[in-house]
Order: C-alpha cells, then structure tokens, then sequence
C-alpha cells in the first residue's frame, strides 16, 4: 500500500532466515560442542564396538562368523537364557515387594513413613557388590544361617536374584511411589459411594490408575537386572550371565570379539525394554495432566497395623543385609576367630589397590559430580531454552536418553575399542587416522567421561523437568532488556535451580563411588578404584577385605548424602523469602 | 487526522507456518505513533504468534516488520526496541522487586545513583513506591503484574507488548488495572500492542482493534466501528451480543425474514434476489412499537423468557408465523415496569433499518 515499504516486502519462496545474535551464535556453538561430545563419548565408541563384533583378532570383515561362533556355543548361550531368567525373576520379586511397600507409604497411615521412605533408599549407596557379600556370609559354605536354605545353594540364580532384588528395590520404590501418589480422590469416592470392597477398589481403580508406573519399574528392574555385573560376579557361582561372560571373554581370554558379540546380545533386550518404557513414559504424561484431586488415605487400624508390619520387615531385611557387611568387616577370621579387628581396613597389605583406589574414587567422583553437573545441566539449558534451532535440539534431546539404553558393561567395553587403539583404519578406503584420545587410556579422564556418558540420562531429565517449571518468557524478558542470555542463566536460572543442581550432583557421586560395571575395563595401575578393588579381592578370597572396602564406600555416600542433606536445609533457610510458592493475592 | 501521520509499526503481508500449518496468512496493518492497538480472537486463533513475530522470537515465514522506518523483520529480539508483559508476569523469583526493575538497566552502563532514580520513578509510576525490597512471592497478582509491567517500561523501549496480562488476575483486579494500564500508556505516549481475547477489555482500552480469525484480520477498526459495525458474521458474533436470523433477498434492499419484509439503508454485501443470507441485529437496538402501529419492519412477538441482567432485562421473544426462531432483545427495568411486560406478553418490534447488517451465508 505504502510505496515506502512495498520493495522490502519479504515474500520470495523461501522461508525467512532468521538473523542470528550474538547470544544465538553463542548457544549454537554450546549446542554444536554438546552434540560432539555426545557423539564422541555414546555413538563413536559404540560404533566402533558393533564394527569389532564382525571381525576377527586381526581386523579383518568376517561377517557372521563370531555371532555362529556364539550361537555354536552351548555354554554362551545357556547364560542368555540364564540372563533372562534372572531378570524375569528380580523383576517379579522385587516388583511386588515394593509395590506393597509403595502401597503402604502412598495409601496407608501408618506411623514413621519418612523414615521408612530414607530406609527403602539405603542400597542406593552400595555397590550391588555388597549384598552379594553378605549374602556369601550369611548363606555362604560357612554361612551364619545357611540351613535357611535347606539344602540350597545361594551361589547361583538364588543369590543373584536375592542381592540384585535388594540393589534395585529403591529404583523401583521411587518410581512406585510416584505413580500411586498420583491417584484421584473423586475416582475412589466414586468407587466408596458405589459400595465397591477394597479388594475390588484395588483392581479396578487402583492398579489401573498406577499401570503404567508398574510397568515402567518393570521395565527399569529388568534392565538393571539383566545388565549387572557386581552381584552375579561375586555370587553367581557356577551360573553364568551375559556381563559376566563378557568380563569372562575380555579379561579372561582376551577374547575382544566375543565380547563385542556378547555385548551386542546384552544390548538387545535392554534397547528392547528402553523402547516400552520410553512409551509407556508418553502415556503415563497424558495421563496425569487432567486436573486431579489428590487422595488423602484414611486411618484404618488393622490395615495400618499390617502395612507397618510388612515395611518393618522388609527395612529390617535391608539393614540387615548392610549390616552384615559391616559387622564381618571387623571380624578377624569368619567363622573360626571372630575377634573383633580394624586389620581388615589396612587396605595396603593388600592386593586392589589399597587406600589408594579409596583415594581415586574419591577424586573421580568430585571430578564426576563437578563436571557432570556442569555439563550436563547447561547442555539441558541450551536444549531446552535456546530461541533457535529447534530441530537440532529435539534431536539433542533423544541423543541425551539414549544412554539409559547402553549397559555399563558395554559402554566400559567399547571405551576400550574406542580409546585403546593408537590409531583407527576407516574400513574400506585404507586411509589410517592417529587417535587423538588415545592420551586418555588408563587415566582418570576416561574414567570420568565414562562415568558421566554412563549416567547421563537421569540427571538430565532432572534438569530439563527444573527447567520446564521455570517461567518460559525469562528468556525473553532478558532479550527485550537486552541482558544476555548467560547472564540470566547466573543469575536467575542457577539459583533458582539449585535444589535440582544439587540433586544431580549427588546422584553423579554416589553413582561414581558405586558403579563397577563401566570402569571394571577402564582402570590402569594408576586409577584402581574402591568399587574394583572390592570386586578383586573378593576375587582373590579376601571377601574380609572386600565387605570393609564395600563398607567405606557406604560410609561415604552416606555422609555425602547427610552434608547435601543439611546445605539443601540451609539453602532453604536462606532463600525462602522468595521461594513461597503461592502469592498473597 | 490519522492519515496524516506516520505509522511507527508497519507489518506486511506476514504469514507464519509451523510445519504445515498456517498459524498467519498475509497479516498487513500499521500502528501509528502512541497509538493503543488490541488484537482480539478466540484462543489460537495467531494472536500470540504474531506478538512474538513482531518481538522477534518467533521470525515469520514470509513478509516483513518495519519499526520506525527501519526493517526488523529478520533481527533477533535482542536488536530489537520493545518491552513485553506476559500473563505469567515472568518476574525473576531470586530477585528483589529493585533488582528486577534495575535489571536491564545494569546492563548498560548507567550510574548506580540513577539506576536508583529510575527505580523509585517506575514504582511511583504504577503506584507501588516502597515496594522495593520485596519478593516477586510476597506480592499479590496485581502488583506483580504492575511491577512487571513497570520492568518493561524501564528501559525506556518504543513500543510495548502485552501478552493477555489481565488474564489471571481476579475480575475485580482486572477492571482496576485496565483503567490503570491505559492512564500509564496515555501519560507516557508509548506506542502499544495488547493481547487478549477478552472483548471487553479490547473495547475499552483500545484505541483501534484488530480482530482476528484463524490467522487473518477479520476487521481493523475503532472499537465503536468495530461493535456497530462488523464486518462479517464471525466479527457480529465474537464481539458482543447478536441475533442472527436467516432471512432471503428480495431486492437490493430488501429481505424477507419468515413473512416479514425488512427494509435495509444499504447492506454490506451485494445481494441477488432469493439469496440466502443472514440478517444479524443487536438485541439492545431492537425498538419496542405500538401494537396498533403497525410499523415499518416490525414484528409481533411474544414474550417466553425474561432474565434480569441488572442493568437491564433479555428477553426471549418468539415470533409471529416464524416458528422457533431465537430473538432477544434488551430492555431497560423502567421500560419493563412502564409496559408491564412480562411473559405471554405481546409486543410489536421494530428492526432499526440503519441497526441491521446482512450477511450473506456461505
Ligand atoms: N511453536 C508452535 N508450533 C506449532 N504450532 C504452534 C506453535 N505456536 C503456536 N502454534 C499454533 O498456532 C496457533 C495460534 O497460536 P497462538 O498464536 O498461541 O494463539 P492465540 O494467542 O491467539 O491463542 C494455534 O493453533 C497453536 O496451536
Ligand atoms: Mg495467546
């Protein structure tokens, strides 16, 4: 209409270029760096593993060969099955133990359920080592109890399945809490008013309702179930499982491509399982967002009474299995001198690595906590809050899950294909490349990367669900008032996430402490770490030794858990002022 | 007089797909200096979208933004003059009432003396003057609206765009702060952008409304032109009350709605006779006749409902020879006693030629 204007109308074909600021160009850089080292740390290595699995010692394509070699191999293929097994197993077991513990903290009223909340937590801090060790000493050939069994042996599927239950019971707790917690009042008053039985109420309105979180604690069980490698080492006798085998073939054999091919068939129904959960994770969100009334669960003596009795057991099963541990870590020679003894600590007169592996973990799970969080919470910032780019960043956004889909075993196993070699062959062209993170192998850095690639996926969504409760418009009432984004982030992101920021950080060490499963591959002369030495001199026949390693290990993620526990009390204090949820409308 | 005057925002033939979905096509208008422009729709209709095209944070797919004579269609927010109010408020929770009104004002190098200056100004300015220590928290919705609204203005930006900022507040908070916004926007000349989809606020702040349909203007006009005069069904229907009644042409100027003529001063739309069209009047400038008139476009009816708005009574008429046919007028209380009209009544009314609009149906 205006002449003025009519020649700068924006009308060709294609769609408008947006003009990048300095604070685009910023986040697109962040973002670029964020997708490299993803894709260096998960896809590059397990590339590299996949490839090993079709070839030979030598490097050389052979196709099919190792998996008809695998699959020609009755043992191997017996601890497939054997695996499966075990996972089925844990996953019914501990489901339907914490199921009706979650029942009982979400729907009864009974007495000290913050109590029983932090007891149900306890394993969090042990290595799955350590139930397996006060299993050995309870059931063991010289067991404190073993006639318990009657016969039986607990080194075997009986063991795995008892100490892997005790490990994963408060992953699935959490998820089971949360998902009966959700439940709405009007579907239960309507039920009542209906003069429903508890019974019926229960199968018609409650499991319906909690479904998807049951199945996804299953899902969660199984996988960690079928992929641990602490508890069926110590414990599993006799009865081989898949992490097991390919510890067996890489460290035992030197078998490097069997164990690529095993890491392949273990990677299968985890991808699998990681698939239905992801899906039923979609469901379970369209579910809750319809406006609900919480339910208030009301007193009922005698179900109470039986709710208390039930996690009084179960609390005092899980104590109890810690405090075997920590009891045998004093004794001087089980069963014949049981003499009390500080001899088992002196880690120095032993094989493992002695206080020193102690000491390294400690370093790298700072290191863990430190740079994690760094990373891992401004990677979710920049996924979630850049103005541009937004093709790019939901893809970031899946990358960053997938890590909940490779098992430690697997991802510790392609670090060595990935970091090992001094050079690469690109396949087909001949061409041979110098490996420019080769440096790492056998250092503290790999460890960490590991560690950090390892448990990525947790911490992440954390972020990302802090981030989602923050006001969107933040950003862009930064932009307007052209203050750049990094100093929004500083200074109205970073406080109020710190809660969440701190969730992470503690997650990422006491992971870091635990895990044995990623860096049993990883650690060199002068890296041993205190979850490996316990495994290896368990090995070796100092199960002593090993239960007071595992013990200092608890001891630390417990009093690291207590510190976090009191600065989140302070932080509280100080900023409650504006932490409030509602306003005085 | 307007005419006169250089428009200080100019939109061009914008459009804005998501995918495959056209949220805007072809948006043109301009926004002259201080003027008060509401955009007003039903929910998801582009209002949003558009905002945020003209704040930069969403870039269209096609067409431009002018901004005082200087094209903005492609710059990121950040190079961009405005200041922007959200329904959610956005204020910064960690900071102080101080802090968040000096926070873009830190950023550019203004002595700390005058950031304080600026500070105190802004809060006598939307009324909350010793507010200044407290928390976004120990505020209620309205102040923290006005505290917000007080952030954007700090910076001293050309032009300020609110996103529904009335929309969660109380309706008594609401009416208050209406009259309070425009005041401020009057005193201080800034050019403004208001969403909402709340007619009667767009009718009462605006100084011109932009009504939009699925991604389009449907009107642009004064508030009084757009309610007296709509420019098609969709803009009869969204703003205020209406009746619509389906009528054929007879003639140019001429429908006939059941066995009844209408009369009409020029009608909208071209018609052709036996056209289909629909015959649209306010229910406030329906007349009450004398029966015994007879007179030109008037009715008889019958009284079957009678509700009491406060301000007036509506009254659900049914008419003569049209059977089912949904009219109702509104009438002052005095009226109503004056005539004792109550249900079974009969009345007569009469269709105002220069009130109706006809459209035709589609
Ligand atoms: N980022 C987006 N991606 C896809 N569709 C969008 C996006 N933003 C808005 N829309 C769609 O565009 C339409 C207009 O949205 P919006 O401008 O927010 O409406 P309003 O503000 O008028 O309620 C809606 O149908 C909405 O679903
Ligand atoms: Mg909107």
């Amino acid at each position: 209409m205006k002449d003025i204007v009519s020649n700068s109308i924006h009308t060709s074909g294609l769609p408008l270029r947006p003009q990048l600021s300095k604070d685009d160009l910023i986040q697109a850089g962040g973002l670029v760096l964020l997708a490299a080292g993803l894709l260096t740390a998960i896809f590059l290595p397990l590339y590299v593993m996949l490839s090993k699995s079709f070839q030979d010692a030598e490097g050389n394509f052979t196709g099919l060969e190792n998996y008809s070699e695998y699959f020609g191999t009755p043992t191997l293929v017996t601890s497939a099955q054997n695996t499966l097994t075990i996972g089925v197993v844990t996953t019914v077991l501990v489901g339907v133990l914490a199921f009706i513990y979650a029942y009982a903290l979400t729907r009864s009223c009974m007495p000290m359920k913050g109590l029983f909340r932090g007891i149900a937590m306890v394993p969090i801090l042990a290595p799955s080592l350590l139930p397996a060790i006060s299993l050995v000493y309870l059931f063991g050939n010289q067991g404190m109890i073993k006639e318990v069994l009657m016969g039986q042996s607990i080194y075997g599927p009986i063991g795995i399945v008892i100490a892997l239950s005790f490990w994963i019971f408060p992953h699935t707790v959490l998820i089971l809490t949360t998902a009966l917690s959700m439940a709405d009042a009007r579907l239960y008053e309507a039920a009542i008013a209906l003069r429903a039985s508890r019974l019926r109420i229960f199968f018609t309105v409650t499991l319906p309702g909690a479904k998807y979180g049951v199945m996804s604690a299953c899902f969660v069980a199984f996988t960690y179930a079928i992929t641990d490698f602490g508890a069926p080492k110590v414990i599993g006798g006799w009865y081989n499982v898949l992490s097991v085998d390919i510890y067996k073939q890489v460290v035992g054999q030197w078998n490097f491509q069997m164990g690529a091919v095993v890491s392949v068939v273990l990677l299968f129904p985890v991808v699998l399982s990681f698939i239905a959960d992801r899906i039923v994770q979609r469901r379970q969100i369209a579910l809750i967002s319809s406006g609900s009334v919480p339910l208030e669960p009301k007193p009922d003596k005698k179900f109470d009474r039986i709710m208390l009795a039930y996690c009084m057991t179960i609390s005092f099963i899980l104590l109890g299995i810690l405090a075997v541990s920590a009891y045998a870590s004093f004794i001087k020679f089980w069963p014949y001198n049981l003499n009390l003894t500080l001899d088992n600590y002196q880690f120095d007169l032993m094989d493992g690595g002695g206080w020193a592996a102690y000491q390294n973990s400690i370093i790298m799970a700072i290191w863990t906590a430190i740079l994690g969080t760094v990373i891992i919470f401004s990677g979710a910032y920049l996924i979630e809050k850049s103005r541009l780019f937004s093709r790019f960043r939901s893809v970031l956004q899946f990358i960053a899950i997938i890590p909940l889909a490779v098992p430690g075993m697997v991802l510790g196993l392609a670090y060595i294909f990935f970091f090992n070699p001094t050079k690469f062959n690109i396949p087909f062209t001949g061409i041979e490349l110098t490996n420019p993170f080769n440096f790492l192998y056998a250092t503290m850095g790999i460890l960490v990367i590991c560690t950090i690639t390892h448990y990525y996926t947790v911490p992440h969504l954390t972020a990302v669900t802090a981030l989602k409760q923050m006001d969107s418009e933040f950003e862009t009432v930064s932009a307007s008032l052209k203050v750049p984004f990094y100093k929004t982030f500083t200074r109205v992101t970073f406080p109020v996430c710190l809660p969440a920021i701190m969730d992470i950080s503690i997650y990422l060490f006491v992971n870091a402490m635990t895990t044995v499963s990623a860096v049993v591959f990883l650690w060199g002369p002068q890296t041993h770490l205190a979850s490996v030495a316990v495994l290896n001199m368990d090995d070796q026949g100092d199960i002593a030794p090993a239960a007071a390693m595992a013990m200092m290990i608890v001891y630390t993620s417990a009093s690291v858990r207590v510190v976090y526990g009191l600065l989140t009390r302070g932080i509280e204090r100080r900023t409650q002022a504006w932490r409030r949820r509602e306003s005085v409308d | 007089m307007e005419q006169e005057q250089k428009p200080y925002l100019q939109i061009e033939q914008l459009s804005k797909m998501f995918g495959t979905f056209k949220a805007l096509s072809e948006i043109s208008f301009e926004v002259f200096e201080g003027e008060f422009i509401c955009f007003l729709g039903p929910s998801g209709c582009g209002k949003t979208t558009l905002l945020r095209c003209i704040a930069g944070l969403d870039i269209q797919t096609s067409g431009s933004v002018i901004q005082a004579g200087k094209d903005i269609s492609v710059l990121p927010p950040t190079a961009r003059d405005f200041g922007i109010v959200f329904q959610s408020y956005a204020l910064f929770p960690n900071l102080n009432v101080r802090k968040n009104l000096a926070y873009g004002l830190e950023n550019r190098k203004i002595k700390k003396a005058e950031i304080e200056n600026r500070v105190q100004e802004l809060l006598s300015l939307v009324g909350l003057p010793g507010h200044e220590e407290k928390y976004p928290a120990q505020l209620s919705g309205g102040q923290q609206q006005r505290i917000a609204l007080a952030r954007a203005l700090a910076t001293w930006p050309g032009l300020l765009l609110l996103d529904e900022p009335l929309s969660a507040l109380d309706a008594k908070v609401r009416v208050h702060l209406r009259h309070e916004i425009k005041e401020l926007q009057k005193q201080l000349g800034i050019t403004t952008i208001m969403v909402t989809h709340d007619q009667e606020e767009a009718l009462t702040m605006a100084d011109r409304i932009v009504v939009m349909d699925h991604g389009t203007i449907a009107q642009a006009g004064s508030p009084v032109d757009i309610y007296r005069n709509p420019a098609s069904e969709f803009v009869a229907d969204f703003v205020g009350t209406m009746n619509f009644l389906p009528a054929t042409a007879i003639t140019e100027s001429n429908i006939r709605l059941g066995e009844l003529e209408i009369e009409l001063d020029n009608s909208a739309v071209k018609m052709t006779p036996d056209q289909k069209v629909t015959l649209c009047v306010r229910p406030e400038d329906l007349l009450l006749g004398q029966l015994s008139d007879q007179p030109s476009n008037s009715a008889k009816v019958a009284v079957e409902g009678l509700e009491f708005l406060g301000a007036f009574y509506r009254a659900q008429l049914g008419m003569e020879g049209f059977n089912d046919l949904p009219l109702t007028i509104d009438l002052p209380p005095n009226i109503i006693d004056k005539h004792e009209i109550k249900v079974g009544a009969e009345l007569a009314v009469i269709f105002p030629k220069d009130r109706i609009h006809v459209f035709s149906v589609s």
